[in-house]
């Protein structure tokens, strides 16, 4: 139960030109559950240790509850970690897995110790795992076990980078689901590391998207997903992204690649070099000519089953195009594109800033 | 149907086998020639152990007796050697135990200035021939009273070995991964509490192997024995040998049956140990490789 707070953090490693992180600034709140998102080698699991007290920041502080705690030893921050591998201890039982950090404060009998990791064992469902070694266990079963011996303790802050990337798909979605349920129940603030959009827009109350050590945006996942802040995070959140096409001004309309017309935001600064995202659900497919519609022709259509991808070639670029699962056509059948109000966003073309 | 099927496959696999089965014996005789080679002094040990007139070439005797173990305690103070080699390579193997314990996991996990040049000068020490540092290493233990004393013999053979091993343990421990100690400094260890409760347990292979070096080169070892003890209360085996071949006869009537009961009673218990040690370190290894 704690408030987390990076303040200016910057780290470089010696060996590398670029900071991992740089200049990174972020007010978790207590109870929260916080996703840092980015690419592999964004800075995210550096920001993460650094927090641990496994990595020290050049520069910039890291507050728990409003202290700093850049000079602790790791064993003095109160903060339990999920490592990606689980690092279990593989010459003990899983029940001396779960109880060393119990044993280690000595605050509490062996009785006593022995009754709460059952009770934690029981909330994760690996009662009857307790006896076993970390060897005779599945993935699965090991990502609860390190979970559980990160819970037993009741931390300030549960810390976890990438949990759930070892486990197989289906587990994946599973352990998802209740993982977030868990830290609702237990109310514990939590910092949760991940290159998986999904995994981020399902599970974090706020996504941080970090990218190239700096942080992109901080907001809510539909924040995020609705309003990206730059071009990096309309790219890198959304399956499919958000299509990105040059586009120029005239007047109160944007001319796209192709020719494609499509209203002006209200409130739009700038002009020149822009490009414009759409989501693939802003954009409406139809299959007859009407006023303001675009024509087009279909590329290919991808069927999910619930929903069908279709990829329409617009001038120079190709854009996936979300649609019910019933709308199937055929390659080299013309369309007619519609951009939905309040769906078109705007990004200048260097920078990548949205410019609405 | 699945026997001719069956044939069918042994004859494919015993094609390529019959082609080169020239290869195969060729193979076999050197390993056979090899084997022969190592095997016939350990033959002529047992064999002239149990011999009481034990001569220079194999035989077996013609009335097996226990007859030279008895003289060799009863005339030669052979028990006090044992006892002096054992204490003598027991204390080295601990002593480096501990030191290559802390050294190896500083080479392997700390970050301090110079550390790489460092790591290979260690690596650079073990070249040096030990007879080179001979004589230096007698006037050393000369000038601080360490001649004729277990802690010259303990803290000497224990220096002797000592860089390869921290550069072997340095490997055992680059081995084990970082983010179980990790865990451990955020379950709220110290890092010295650490490396005791999970470090070494894990690296228990590494230090079993360690351990089983640092005993073997100790209890072997001859030249610094014979170089820093005279005192007949601290002669180990090597010199109870040499005293052996010596005072028979100066040179010229070796009593064959002595230095053989010796020599058998030198081998064995570290072959047990060995063979004990090499049943622990397997299952260590198959335990640690599973499950990380």
């Amino acid at each position: 139960m704690a408030r987390v707070e990076y303040d200016d953090v910057s780290k470089r490693f010696p060996t590398q030109d670029r900071p991992a992180v740089d200049h990174l600034g972020l007010d978790v709140a207590n109870g929260e559950f916080l996703v840092l998102l980015g690419p592999s080698g964004c800075g995210k699991t550096t920001a993460l240790r650094m927090l641990a007290g496994l990595e020290y920041p050049d520069s910039g502080d890291i507050l728990i509850d409003g202290r700093s705690v850049v000079r602790l030893e790791p064993k003095d921050r109160d903060v339990a970690l999920v490592f990606q591998s689980y690092a279990l201890y593989p010459h003990m039982s899983v029940r001396d897995n779960i109880q060393y950090p119990l044993r280690v404060r000595k605050q509490l009998t062996a009785m006593e110790r022995l009754s709460k990791v059952d009770r934690v064992a029981d909330l994760l469902g690996i009662r009857q795992l307790l006896p076993r070694r970390p060897a005779q266990l599945s993935g699965g079963e090991q990502q609860r076990v390190a979970l559980a011996r990160a819970i037993v303790r009741e931390p300030r802050v549960f810390l976890m980078d990438e949990p759930l990337s070892n486990l197989d798909a289906k587990l994946r979605t599973h352990t998802r689901t209740e993982l977030k349920a868990l830290q609702k129940q237990l109310g514990v603030t939590t910092i949760f590391v991940t290159h998986d959009q999904a995994e981020a827009m399902t599970m974090g109350d706020r996504i941080a998207v970090l990218d190239a050590g700096k942080l992109q945006q901080l907001g809510t996942p539909d924040n995020v997903y609705q309003r990206p802040a730059n071009l990096f995070v309309a790219q890198f959140i959304g399956s499919p992204p958000m299509n990105i096409v040059d586009a120029r001004r005239d007047g109160g309309a944007l001319v796209l690649t192709g020719g494609w017309r499509v209203e002006a935001p209200r409130g739009l600064a700038g002009s020149d070099g822009i490009k414009v995202g759409l989501r693939p659900e802003s954009i409406d497919l139809e299959r007859a000519p009407a006023s303001g519609a675009q024509p087009a022709e279909v590329l290919v259509s991808e069927p999910l089953g619930s929903e069908v991808i279709v990829n329409v070639k617009l001038g120079d670029a190709l854009l996936k195009i979300r649609t019910g699962p019933d709308v199937r056509p055929d390659p080299g059948t013309p369309v007619y594109l519609r951009a939905r109000p309040g769906g078109v966003r705007v990004f200048d073309a260097s920078s990548g800033a949205a410019l609405n | 149907m699945t026997t001719r099927a069956a044939s069918r496959v042994a004859r494919t696999a015993a094609a390529p086998r019959g082609a080169s089965w020239i290869e195969a014996l060729a193979v076999h005789a050197v390993f056979v020639l090899v084997v022969v080679f190592f095997l016939v002094p350990f033959l002529w040990l047992f064999t002239a152990a149990f011999d009481a007139d034990a001569v220079a070439y194999i035989r077996f005797p013609a009335a097996p007796t226990l007859n030279n173990f008895v003289r060799i305690f009863t005339e030669h103070d052979f028990g006090r050697a044992l006892l002096n080699s054992v204490f003598v390579a027991g204390s080295t193997m601990v002593l480096d135990v501990i030191a290559v314990a802390l050294a190896g996991y500083s080479l392997s996990r700390l970050e301090w200035r110079f550390k790489s040049w460092i790591t290979y000068a260690v690596l650079l020490l073990q070249t040096m021939p030990l007879s080179a540092t001979m004589v230096p290493i007698y006037g050393l233990a000369r000038a601080l009273g360490l001649r004729n004393s277990y802690a010259g013999l303990i803290l000497i053979h224990a220096a002797i070995e000592l860089p390869f091993l921290v550069w072997l343990m340095k490997n055992f421990f680059d081995n084990v991964p970082r983010y179980l100690e990790e865990a451990a400094w955020l379950d709220g260890r110290s890092k010295l509490r650490a490396l005791a409760e999970i470090v070494l347990p894990v690296a228990r292979n590494g230090i079993g192997v360690v351990a089983g070096l640092a005993f073997l080169a100790a209890w072997a070892e001859v030249l610094m024995m014979i170089i820093l003890i005279d005192s007949q209360d601290l002669k180990t085996v090597p010199l109870a040998f040499y005293e052996t071949l010596r005072t028979q006869g100066g040179y010229t009537e070796v009593q064959y049956g002595l230095v053989a009961a010796m020599g058998v009673l030198y081998a064995v218990p570290v072959m047990a140990l060995f063979l004990m040690t090499r049943r622990m370190m397997v299952r260590g290894l198959v335990a640690s490789s599973r499950g990380l």
